[in-house]
């Protein structure tokens, strides 16, 4: 039971190392950036960008660690960043295997079709605990470090709240993964469908008629900067995520029985 | 009708197309149990569409395959016997970055690994490095290991032994008689006539997505001829290509090449009564066998029939009757 998840798993096992490294990385030199913009005056600094601008990256409070934090650490590397990460990863979870031609044995083994792609697929969760379990803390300490504090339970929510998010996000990912045969295109394919609906979501948001459009975009239900600050977020935001999850994945193992390897 | 059910590998009507390329068209055999069946044909010919299909890994377009009982449309019921089968594809996709170890762990708990340390002893990939740094006779080893090491009843193999050395050749095919001495039932591709005739009981030759022909081994090496290339002056070959069961001679420089389908001692006594220079008789290439044995009957099928009659004497077969894409 559970064998394939378990080697692809620990196949999944540096590259989490690596991830969460970098992501540890770059949130502690945020933290340092923001001991050094202490006493900027950012009303000041903004004022003259326009409001999608403001909207896009997430930019409410500055001057406060949350506020920093969630502007630059979660707007962009978790929303945008790990976004992207896990659809570019998740391309290739059976494309690759069709290129190389791996799939031909996994599948001689005696387990059904959706069993192999569900089992694939519940490796991605290793980096994607790893990243949000570890680079919490790490996050935590560097917070304290620099003598700011920032609310724990806020911060423990805007990690758990972003794991449906990033789900939908590598959902989209196995959907192109079992639609070609080639992991290039999956890989593209999904990183190019992320973003757009990131861009779209962003742009689209002020401008009246259009504005349903934004509620395409995963991006719309997972907003880590207010969860941070103070805890405020809309449970239905994270089952809609969710729902989105589950029918990718189900189109996914529809996709993958169906299709000559 | 019951016998048939019991037969490991049945296939009826067997039919996939590409688009508008027929793979596989209308192919119809049973292999039965303990036997060695041999898929012959030439690269391209349909083989590995054939056994792609035979492990669910491509759905037919129409017929259909039982394989040890189970129908291969019926996805549940294919996986529930894939644990008795040994399958080696003909490119081994093999973890790179793994050991060949690791790969051997995870196969063994995905389906036993019963006689794992017994096939190592007889093939023996390096299991301690990663598969990244194997040869391709190295990969070719761990995946007969892979194939076997959980005791299947029946082993479906594509081009088997591509890329192993001639010793570890001839073990492979020592192993396949043992196989089959263990009731084991071996069903595999390939496009060299030599590997066939040496291990097989009965062959199916697949040309252009057609089985051609079934037959046992001894009748399709009767009927296939010999390749005999000589080395000798002008008047010597051209008494030599005179000879009756001569087909197709081609001259060359210092000789003259030719496949042979006489008898054999009358060939000797000709060479003899020259003053031969050099002789080579060896097995005919496949495509050869193929091009003077079911070519005249086979081109026609894409044709519009126009060709039939210049082929009836089964000489003069044009360069179609070989491998027909690469």
């Amino acid at each position: 039971m559970l064998e394939t998840a378990r080697y692809e798993g620990r196949r999944r096992l540096r590259g989490a190392a690596v991830l969460t490294a970098g992501v540890g990385a770059y949130a502690g030199f945020i933290v340092w950036y923001f001991t050094v913009l202490e006493g900027v005056d950012y009303e000041d600094v903004f004022e003259d960008l326009p409001p999608a601008m403001l909207e896009a990256f997430g930019i409410e409070s500055l001057s406060t660690i949350e506020g920093f934090l969630g502007a630059q650490v979660f707007n962009f590397v978790w929303l945008l960043g790990l976004g992207l990460y896990f659809a570019y990863v998740a391309g290739g979870v059976v494309a690759r295997d069709v290129e190389t031609e791996r799939m031909d044995l996994l599948l001689s083994f005696p387990v059904s079709r959706s069993r192999l792609l569900v089992e694939k697929f519940a490796a991605l969760l290793v980096p994607m605990i790893a990243v949000n379990a570890l680079g919490g803390p790490i996050i935590y300490l560097f917070v304290v470090a620099v003598g700011e504090t920032v609310p724990l339970d806020h911060l423990l929510l805007t990690h758990l709240l972003s794991v449906p998010y990033l789900l939908v996000c590598a959902g989209v990912g196995l959907a192109f993964s079992v639609a070609v045969d080639r992991a290039a295109v999956a890989e593209r394919g999904a990183v190019g469908t992320v973003f757009v609906l990131y861009l779209v979501e962003s742009v689209v948001g002020g401008a009246e008629g259009y504005d349903w459009i934004q509620y395409l975009s995963p991006t719309q239900y997972y907003e880590p900067t207010p969860i941070l600050i103070d805890g405020s977020f809309e449970p239905i935001d994270s089952a809609i995520l969710l729902v989105a999850f589950v029918g990718l994945l189900i189109l996914s193992q529809a996709l993958f029985e169906r299709r000559d390897i | 009708m019951s016998g048939e059910t019991d037969r490991p590998l049945v296939v009826e009507g067997l039919t996939k197309e590409f688009g508008s390329v027929v793979a596989n068209d209308d192919v119809s055999f049973a292999v039965d149990e303990g036997e060695v069946f041999g898929f012959l044909g030439p690269n391209g010919a349909g083989k590995s569409t054939t056994i792609r299909l035979l492990l669910g890994l491509l759905k037919p377009t129409s017929g259909t395959a039982r394989v040890l009982g189970a129908d291969i449309r019926d996805e549940d019921a294919l996986t529930g016997v894939k644990g008795r089968i040994g399958y080696l594809p003909a490119h081994l996709g093999f973890d790179e970055e793994a050991t060949g170890e690791a790969v051997l762990d995870y196969h063994g708990a995905m389906k036993g690994e019963r006689r794992r340390e017994e096939l190592l002893d007889l093939f023996t990939p390096p299991i301690e490095r990663p598969v990244r740094e194997y040869s391709t006779g190295n990969k070719r080893m761990l995946g007969l290991v892979q194939a076997f090491m959980h005791d299947p009843d029946l082993v479906i193999m594509d081009e088997p032994t591509g890329g192993l050395d001639p010793l570890k050749q001839e073990a492979f095919n020592e192993f396949v008689r043992d196989e089959r001495e263990r009731g084991t039932t071996v069903f595999f591709s390939s496009h060299v006539l030599s590997e066939v005739r040496r291990v097989c009981d009965r062959v199916g030759i697949l040309r252009a997505g057609s089985l051609v022909e079934l037959e046992d081994v001894e009748a399709l090496l009767h009927r296939s001829g010999k390749h005999v290339r000589v080395h000798a002056s002008d008047a010597a070959v051209a008494a030599i290509a005179d000879l009756d069961g001569v087909v197709d001679p081609e001259r060359f420089v210092e000789g003259v090449q030719f496949i042979y389908a006489g008898d054999v001692n009358a060939l000797l006594r000709e060479l003899a009564a020259h003053d031969v220079r050099d002789v080579e008789i060896g097995e005919p290439p496949i495509e050869d066998v193929f091009a003077h044995y079911y070519g005249s009957e086979e081109t026609g099928d894409e044709g519009d029939g126009s060709e039939e009659t210049a082929n009836e004497s089964g000489v003069d077969v044009s360069d179609g009757a070989g491998a027909t894409n690469a």
